[in-house]
Parts: C-alpha cells; structure tokens; sequence
C-alpha cells in the first residue's frame, strides 16, 4: 500500500494542474516544489495564451492573479538604428481574451494554493533527489535517505528536469536542446504603462523582437510584456552561440537590448525589481523524452512541450495541458489499479489526439527557423534597408515598391537561389 | 520524566526582500515572503540538541496570524514534536510588552516547562525585548545572548557573548535562553519529516483558550505610541566602471580629492 496515490514533482503550471486535477478527484497527491514559496524559482516572460485552466479553475479569469490581458500582440526587428514591427491590436482581442501576462512568482503561489484547497498535499522548500523503483517500476521518490512511496509519479520539473535526467527518464540536455532567459521586471506606475503603450486599464501590450543588430553571429530574441504595474523584459540567447563566443555574455545582450534607442524610452523612469535568469526549453519534438514508462508520466517544459515560431512563444498552456492529460491518465489507470507502461500509453494517445503534439509535430524543425542567420541576419538587414528607401525623400527619382524590396534583398544576398529555397523552406515550417 | 523544553519563535518578513512603503513608512508585506526569523531558527536548533542529547518534549509557541502556519510547520518538520500559534484578531498590533504576556500566558496554559528557548532578537523590529520579557511575567531566571547551551542534570550552562569575552553560567532550571544569531547550524528539514508536519499539524489557540483579557493585549494592551518614522536615506554610490588599465588614473583621482591616502600620511 503506497503513502500517497501519486506524487507530483514541481509546483509550476503542469505540476500544479496535475495536483488540483487528482486532488479534485479525490486522489491522494503529493506536490513537490524546490523553491519555497512555489513560483520563487521560475522565469517565464510571460505570456500565458488561452483558458486551458478553464477545465479545472472554472472561474481562473476572475480569480487568477494576472496582470494584464493581450490587448496589443506586436513582433517587432531591431537593427542597431531602427525598429521594423507590426503592431497588431484589435477590439476582438479585448472582446476575447487569449492571452494575459503573468508575473510566475504570484501565479505559481496561486496555483498551489488551488492545488492545496482541492486536498493536495503541497511541499515546499524540498528537492527531490531521485526517483525510487522497485523492480523496474517507479514506486515513489527518494530524499534525505527517505522513501516515500507511491502508485505513479508525474515529473513536471520544467526546462531542467534534474530528477528525470538523473533516473535516466530524460537524456542530458545539450546546447542545442536549451536557450538562456534572462529576464528583468521593472517597475513602473500602472498610468505610466498605458500612456506610454496606449493603453487602456487592464489591457496589456506584448512583443516579441528579433535583436538583428548582434555581433559574431550570436542571435537571441527580446521580448517586452506589460504588467499591470510592471513591465517584464528580457532576452532568451542561444545556448550554443554563447559557447561559441566567449566574449559575448547574456547579460550584456540584456543590456543591449534595454539600452536600445527603441526600448530604452519605454523602460525609461522605472526601477528594477527582479533580475532573474533559467533555461528555456528549444529543442522541439527531436529532443524529446519518452513520455511514460512504468509508473511514470513526464509532463510540461520537461517533456519538451513549448513553442515558438518568432511570433508567439508558448509553453505554459502545454504545460497546462500536459498535466491535465496525465492526471486524467492516472484516474483512468488507478481503476484497473495498472500502473504499467501498458496502461500509461494512454498518456501519449491522449496527448497526440489533442493540440499539445499535434502542435509540436506541425512544428517539427521550428527551431531551425527561429534560431537562422536568415531570421537574425537578413531579414533585419533588408527590412531597415527597404524601409529606408521608402522613406528617405532625397529629391530623387522613386522606385516602384517591388523594385525596392529587390533592391533592398539583393543588397542582402537574400535573391540567390539558395536563399530563396531557404526562405521557401522556413515559410513552410512557420 | 521528561524534559519539557518550548521554543518561541516568530515568522518575519524576509529582511532580504523588506520595502518600506514610502508613503505610509510601514513595511510593504505583501510584497515580501515571510520566513522564520534566523535567530529562532538558531534556538529551535539549540533545543533540538537537547533533545537528541538526554530526550525532550518540544513545542514552539508562535504569536501571529494564521499565515503564520508556514513556520510552525517548518519547525515541527526541523523535528519539533508540537506546535502551538497563539492567533487572534485581538493580539494584532501588540508591541513587546502583550507579546510578551501573551507569550508567557500561553506557556502557563501548556504547563510544564523546563526551558524556554528565543532567539536573541527579532529581524524585523530587533528589540530583544520579548524574551527576558515573557522570563519576567513567568518569574524565571533567564541567560541571555547564549552563543552555546548544554543541559545537565537540571542545570543549563551557557556561555553567554559579551564584549571582551565570554561568560560561562550555570542555572538551575526552569530557566530561558535567548540564543545568538547564527551560534548553530539549523537542520536541514527532509520531505519525510515535513510530510509528517502537515499531517500532524499545528494548534491554534485564541485569548480565550489563553485565558487572556482582550483589553490586556494587542494594540490595547501596548504602552508602546510610535509618533513618526523616517526612512534611511540610502547613500548614492558612484558605480563607476573601471577599466584596469585606468587604475592608476583612477588612483590619482582619489588621491587628490583626499579619498584615498597614502600609507606614510
């Protein structure tokens, strides 16, 4: 007879979404979080997109505490000198709300305390050494010389899921597999913000940037979210570009980016409150663990569910998701009390029959594209250059636009047949 | 018979993280995670030497609001065997002098005591006020600023910190002992014990369990009238980025604005 029916490791959307779904339905869960309180440790920008919580928070929109729904969704390329962005904001975004920016220490805390009040057993401030397997099956988690047993466990330890790499669940990550976040919240009076991103009380701004303007071919992406009265901003950098650069930092690039001409008057006047950083899951469908085994189920950033084509990132609503599956996964499981790796296929099945793998394998090789010279390089290059054309009135005969945009590609390098099958190529990946 | 050992201990704002609110000069606690006091933690671990040495019954006793419940449990996890939060609207806004009765209140109704452990102070107020305060109601010896504590035989000996050396006491018991910051290494807390904390869980006791007037303690009960606060002006540094090849100049620089002098001056 095991302690609890099933532990949960890690406090963050997936972990606790799992724990209020078993614990709502009456099941015996622990909930294992590293940090104390939940939410102290986690670094997301961030975005949390549509109303996953929904299926197990009825009422999360009200209750939930986020800062600001997406109001305005921009991408935006910076050059050294200039900004090329589309800014996209709509009244139906106000009428439906899809995205709201989150501040992860009060979400996460929320979180768990939903988790604690459904009947969960929540824990924090311990780190879970390993798992515990009793004749190749995980049967409970171990710590401090302890066993605590249980019937499944469901590993939901985010981008760096120490546990799951030490049981040999997970492979070691590689460079190729994680970028580096760092991010800064700043603050500023909440009237500040919606004057100076044209705001409306309670709606919110969010752009994702290209930092064209690197050296030595390091690429990263900014990104810029507004809290209710905060602004998050940050950098995610490539893992394997810093390596190959020694002179180049992430915290410079953070720097960079905030002293940036274009940012810069955005942040202007605010304070820093946290200053934070942690690996971000990158490596797509081709880095991703086995899902279920014997006893187990991975769920959220640690089984490689997030997504990012250089529009949008995403990954809290997988991670949402995933712990949901699992945890109905479990409930299903525990009426045959089958544990086996048989039985959790369900998991998978579940998975692939519902957005979460369905999005990452239309996805497959994404990454390629968000992380490309292509993307980082060209592209800023030729959008300034075209821009500038348009718009520098030198008492010259015009061009016709097409005309321009050749020009402004060939100066690029960006009309070669290579270059064009490139592109061909990405476009269909996105 | 066993010994009876009880530990107060109190749950503070994380000094690390403390913003005082510039318009109303109170400390901003929503904005700040509260943990247990250090020197608490220094104390507790004092008491669960003794324990491990010749066994003992201990129960932390807190003053505080419901959140408060993090710290007891943290406690009983570090291998506290009870824990009892005196909780109620009425104690709120006590200064020293109703924390100290209500502490010391709390004590009488547990009963048996041997030794009461404290830290030697607060991290949010620092006043050292609480302890000898609650030895005072209870009319006990006390030992305070204790940087080592031994039980032998119903006696503690204690080395006490002052300036210029240390004091070494024995005092028969009931006695309590305000402990120095940082005089031990607290224990860690395991998934197993902490697990078996929240089962176990804490107590709750109100003034009327106490056996307290509401007009005794709280905001009524404290002599205590703070007129004004002022907030630190933090000093403004320089930061300045140097280059090491500028350290000479730099040098020079301080040097003639008389910061920086030389050794024969």
């Amino acid at each position: 007879m095991s302690e609890f029916d099933a532990i949960v490791i890690g406090a963050g959307p997936a972990g606790a979404s799992a724990a209020i779904r078993l614990a709502s339905s009456k099941k015996n869960v622990l909930l294992v979080e590293k940090s104390d309180p939940p939410g102290s440790k986690n670094v997301s920008g961030g975005v949390l997109w549509g109303s996953s919580l929904s299926s197990i928070i009825p009422d999360w929109e009200k209750s939930a505490p986020v800062e600001r729904f997406v109001d305005t969704k921009s991408v935006a390329f910076l050059t050294q000198d200039s900004k090329i962005g589309i800014d996209f904001s709509s009244k139906k975004l106000q009428q439906k709300k899809t995205g709201y920016t989150v501040l992860r220490a009060k979400l996460d805390q929320w979180l768990a305390r939903k988790a604690k009040e459904a009947g969960a057993m929540v824990i924090n401030g311990v780190t879970v050494e390993k798992l515990h397997m009793e004749n190749g099956k995980v049967t409970g988690v171990e710590q401090g010389g302890d066993v605590i047993t249980s019937d499944a466990v469901i590993l939901c330890e985010g981008a760096n899921p120490r546990v799951a790499i030490d049981s040999g669940l997970h492979k070691r990550l590689s460079d190729r597999d994680v970028a580096i976040g760092v991010k800064e919240v700043i603050t500023l009076p909440e009237a500040t913000i919606n004057e100076r991103f044209h705001l409306k009380s309670g709606a919110g701004f969010a752009c994702e940037y290209v930092l064209g303007y690197l050296q030595n071919g390091v690429e990263a992406g900014g990104f810029l979210y507004t809290n209710k009265d905060s602004i998050s901003v940050g950098i995610v950098v490539s893992m394997s570009h810093l390596r190959e650069n020694d002179a180049t930092h992430s915290f410079d690039i953070i720097e960079s980016f905030t002293g940036h001409p274009y940012i810069a008057p955005l942040l202007e006047g605010g304070n820093m409150q946290e200053y934070s950083a942690h690996l971000v899951q990158e490596g797509g469908i081709g880095s991703m663990p086995k899902l279920y085994g014997n006893g187990y189920m991975i769920a959220g950033d640690s089984a490689g569910f997030s997504f990012s084509n250089g529009l949008v990132l995403q990954g809290m609503n997988y991670a949402i998701d995933s712990g949901i599956i699992a945890a109905d996964t479990f409930i299903e499981a525990s009426k045959g009390m089958d544990y086996s790796e048989s039985a959790l296929k369900l998991y998978q099945d579940r998975l692939e029959s519902s957005y979460v793998m369905k999005d990452m394998r239309t996805f497959k090789g994404i990454e390629n594209v968000t992380w490309s010279p292509f993307v980082h390089k060209k592209v800023p290059a030729m959008l300034e250059s075209l821009m500038l054309n348009l718009f520098m009135e030198e008492g010259k005969p015009k061009k016709h636009m097409t005309g321009m945009l050749l020009d402004a590609m060939s100066e690029n390098d960006m009309l070669k047949a290579s270059s064009i099958m490139e592109a061909y190529r990405m476009m269909r990946r996105m | 018979m066993v010994l009876e050992i009880i530990v107060m201990v109190k749950q503070v704002p994380d000094s690390q993280e403390v913003v005082i609110d510039p318009v109303t000069m109170n400390l901003n606690r929503s904005l700040t995670r509260n943990v247990t006091n250090s020197a608490d933690e220094n104390a507790l671990e004092a008491a669960l030497r003794i324990k491990d040495k010749v066994g003992a019954n201990v129960t932390v006793i807190s003053m505080g609001p419901p959140q408060a419940e993090t710290t007891m449990i943290e406690c009983l996890a570090r291998g506290a065997d009870r824990a009892i939060l005196a909780s109620d609207r009425f104690f709120g806004g006590a200064d020293t002098y109703p924390t100290g009765l209500t502490v010391a209140a709390t004590i009488s109704k547990i009963g048996k005591f041997d030794i009461i452990f404290a830290g030697e102070e607060s991290s949010d107020s620092s006043t050292g006020h609480v302890g000898p305060g609650v030895a005072e109601f209870l009319n006990i010896d006390q030992i305070t600023y204790a940087s080592s504590v031994e039980y032998e035989d119903g006696y503690v000996t204690a080395d006490r910190e002052l300036e210029g050396g240390t004091e070494t006491v024995r005092v028969p018991t009931p006695v309590l002992v305000t402990v120095l910051l940082n005089s031990n290494s607290p224990r860690m807390q395991t998934l197993r014990r902490k697990i078996d904390a929240v089962k176990k869980g804490m107590e709750v006791w109100d003034h009327d369990k106490i056996g307290l007037q509401p007009e005794w303690v709280g905001v009524r009960g404290s002599p205590t009238i703070v007129r004004k606060m002022r907030p630190i002006k933090e000093r403004e540094r320089a930061a300045k980025k140097i280059d090491i090849a500028g350290l000479g100049d730099l040098a020079r620089e301080l040097y003639e604005k008389k910061i920086l002098k030389l050794e024969e001056e």
